[in-house]
């Protein structure tokens, strides 16, 4: 049975553009233009992932609403937002409204497929807790790149999977400096070189609410960042 | 003529304010004309009241003196007529000379009495009725028909009031003379003969006029009444009277005008200058202020000067405040266009690119054109990301965490990933031998440093290849300078003082001769001077001493 992904975006052909991509692709989609026609097919039937835009025809936050709504009505079913804006107010706010990931209109179909089959076998490997783990342990750091799940010293950290994907490729190779074209690259992220400085401040952020004496991230002036061997 | 009145026009309105008010409290001057003119017209009146009063006194005498026919038949004998001309013209002569007052004024005496012995009687009895209507500064006589002098009393002298003059009465009298009381008092036998009063009361009209001492110095004001004997005139009284008294009124009220209007003249002119001094350093103030109201980085403040005063300065003010509101709203406006429109400008984006890449199994000879579009649109898309990044530094310094940091250390690692990111080109690095501690933000020093660098590489690359970009770090006075020189094309003279403001680029002409594809919208030293900004310090471009290249710098405050 083909999975289900409701797209929520005001403008007729993004919407389009992006169902028709994602139907080659093999998912079912729903498409809706406004936060009420959305929130009412909701209700009658949960799709399995939904991809929601911030500004919503008259509503400028009508996406925060509707994530919050969306969110109290399936805890668990994975959200992203696909938005033009690109502040890190707007991000954070997304984020912490309950969103698995936070994506700008830069990025590319390819990039934006790889982030939905991601959150996919996220919720595939959640289900299955018994399934084969593809783990990448760097001394108290262990990624599990199946369920995109992160923990320090045995302590659950919650990345976004932006923020995983980054980690994930500082963590693989300790010790090498990674570009911020790299990370880029590897975090599928098309992004000004500020909006990943502020990537890698929010993870060290969240790695410091764990362990205070996290300083595992380095910054390599003029080049980029590295994880401390 | 025409000329000469456009020349002083033209002056006028280059005067200062104050200049000009001081010229228009000229009109002040009126003042005193006005109150001359009122001082003459009271002296005008105060003469016909004399007049009247005189006349009244001569009627008053006259009736004491009507239908008694024996008062008025006296004759002195005709032998004495010449005795009395003689003493006359002894008295006026001894006058002239300016020998003591034959008769003193005080006691009033007749002073012609040669009259017969028979006629004595009579004499003195006019002589008891004239002293009874006596004024002191009058003098009364009665006169026959045949012009003959019968009784006289008083004088026509004031007494001298003896008080010493101050200096300044004494500067005063200079400008306002005072009536003299040293003039001739002879009655003229011309007065006599051909006094129109006389004359008139004795063909039975009373009247006045007013005539001369004989010596000019004073004016006299004469009235005289017929005394009726029956139906025929028996004679007249003349009432004489000198107008000093007046005079010196009146030169007492023009003295005390000038004093009055001088000080006038005085306060109001101090008070003009004061109020026009005081506007024209309210307004000069302002202008002050509005000058610079717009900073160098064009921002807007907001005028402080007369806000509150109720007056038009007070409104020059608030409707310049309103304007540079407005300019400032529509600066801003401007200011977040850029941003605006790149968020605008991200959905059609999106729209072309989600498009393109729904062609993407498409035929080879589509494949070239797909490619070309999409590598458009990748350029279009770094245009946004610049055009905004300048806003969003700038609304995320405010929240930006400050932490201490080796600026030295940061400058190091920037240089070497230089030498990675740019391999054909050159540079040198100068570094102090201590750490230099900054506050800030060192991801921000980096991202100042990628702009300086940036603009050098280019413009080296626009001048002479080979040359190295020269990077140093230096330590004075508690701030630490950090200066990129490169040789190449010197700032143009008029663009030095706008380089670090938004959307300014030096660029422009030069498109054609620059290796860079990156767009260029002026905003990185814009970016690198808020940076500088934040870590307390400033930004500079000069050209080198040499002329053969641009040094730019920031400096940090050390920490």
């Amino acid at each position: 049975m083909p999975r289900r992904i409701a797209i929520v975006e005001d403008d007729a052909a993004i919407r389009a553009n992006y169902a028709d991509a994602l139907r080659k692709h093999g998912y079912e989609v729903s498409a809706h233009a406004a936060r009420g026609e959305a929130m009412g097919a909701f209700r009658t039937r949960l799709p399995d992932l939904a991809v929601i835009d911030i500004g919503l025809g008259e509503e400028p936050d009508g996406g925060f609403t509707l994530c919050r709504e969306l969110r109290a009505l399936a805890p668990s079913l994975p959200i992203l937002f696909l938005t033009a804006r690109d502040s890190d107010f707007d991000a954070v706010s997304g984020l912490r409204l309950g969103a698995d990931d936070y994506l700008t209109k830069d990025v590319s179909l390819p990039h934006l497929l790889a982030r939905i089959s991601a959150l996919f076998r996220r919720i595939d490997a959640l289900r299955e807790p018994k399934a084969a783990e593809e783990v990448l342990e760097r001394g108290a750091l262990r990624l599990d790149a199946k369920r995109f799940a992160a923990s320090w010293k045995g302590r659950p950290v919650g990345l976004t999977l932006t923020e995983f994907w980054m980690v994930h490729t500082l963590a693989k190779f300790p010790g090498h400096v990674k570009d911020r074209e790299g990370l880029m690259r590897d975090a599928n992220l098309v992004v000004d070189e500020g909006t990943i400085t502020s990537h890698v401040k929010r993870i060290r952020r969240k790695f410091a609410a764990v362990d205070p004496a996290f300083e595992q991230i380095d910054t390599v002036y003029g080049m980029g960042y590295r994880w401390k061997a | 003529m025409k000329l000469a009145s456009l020349k002083l026009a033209s002056y006028f309105s280059r005067a200062s304010l104050r200049t000009k008010l001081a010229l228009v409290a000229l009109v002040l001057l009126a003042l005193p004309w006005a109150g001359y003119e009122y001082v003459r017209e009271m002296e005008r009146f105060l003469l016909e009241g004399e007049e009247q009063a005189l006349l009244a006194t001569a009627r008053a005498v006259a009736t004491a003196l009507h239908d008694r026919p024996g008062l008025m038949r006296a004759r002195p004998s005709r032998d004495d007529d010449l005795l009395r001309e003689a003493e006359e013209e002894l008295r006026r002569l001894a006058a002239e000379r300016g020998e003591a007052q034959p008769e003193p004024g005080a006691e009033p005496a007749p002073i012609i009495d040669r009259e017969e012995a028979a006629a004595k009687n009579e004499t003195e009895e006019i002589g008891e009725i004239l002293r009874a209507v006596e004024r002191s500064t009058a003098r009364i006589w009665v006169v026959t028909r045949e012009l003959r002098v019968l009784a006289l009393a008083g004088s026509l002298r004031r007494e001298e009031g003896g008080a010493e003059e101050t200096l300044a009465q004494r500067v005063l009298g200079l400008l306002i003379p005072r009536p003299s009381e040293d003039f001739d008092d002879a009655i003229d036998d011309d007065a006599l003969a051909a006094g129109r009063e006389i004359s008139g009361a004795l063909q039975g009209r009373p009247g006045f006029r007013l005539r001369n001492t004989p010596d000019g110095k004073a004016v006299v004001i004469s009235a005289a009444h017929p005394i009726w004997n029956g139906d025929e005139v028996a004679g007249a009284v003349v009432v004489e009277e000198s107008t000093n008294p007046i005079l010196s009124v009146r030169s007492q009220a023009l003295e005390r005008l000038l004093v009055l209007t001088l000080a006038a003249f005085a306060v109001a002119a101090a008070v003009l200058i004061w109020f026009a001094t005081r506007i024209s350093t309210r307004i000069r103030q302002l202008r002050d202020e509005a000058e610079t109201a717009i900073d160098g980085r064009g921002r807007l403040a907001h005028l402080v000067t007369a806000q509150d005063a109720g007056d038009e300065i007070g409104d020059l003010s608030r409707s310049f405040s309103a304007m540079l509101a407005k300019l400032s709203q529509h600066h801003a406006y401007l200011e977040s266009l850029a941003s605006r429109l790149s968020h605008e400008l991200r959905t059609p984006i999106a729209v072309v690119r989600s498009s393109l890449e729904n062609l993407k199994p498409a035929p080879a000879d589509a494949r070239v054109y797909i490619d070309r579009a999409e590598e458009g649109l990748k350029r279009l898309g770094t245009i946004l990301t610049r055009m905004s990044e300048a806003t969003r530094l700038e609304q995320g310094l405010a929240s930006f965490e400050r932490e201490r940091f080796d600026l030295a250390a940061v400058v190091s690692g920037c240089v070497e990933g230089y030498r990675l990111a740019y391999p054909h080109q050159a540079f040198d690095l100068a570094l102090p031998q201590k750490k230099s501690w900054v506050q800030g933000s060192p991801d921000l020093a980096a991202q100042l440093l990628d702009k300086f660098v940036a603009n050098a590489v280019d413009f080296a690359a626009a001048g002479r290849r080979g040359e190295p970009v020269r990077i140093s770090l230096s330590v004075a006075n508690g701030m630490i300078e950090l200066g990129v020189e490169n040789k190449g094309p010197p700032l143009p003279e008029e663009m030095r003082g706008k380089l670090f403001e938004s959307m300014v680029s030096v660029r422009g002409e030069r498109r054609g001769e620059g290796t860079s594809a990156e767009p260029h919208l002026g905003l990185g030293l814009y970016i690198a001077r808020l940076i500088a900004e934040f870590h307390g310090g400033d930004i500079h471009a000069r050209n080198l001493a040499s002329g053969e290249g641009v040094a730019v710098s920031a400096t940090f405050r050390s920490a």
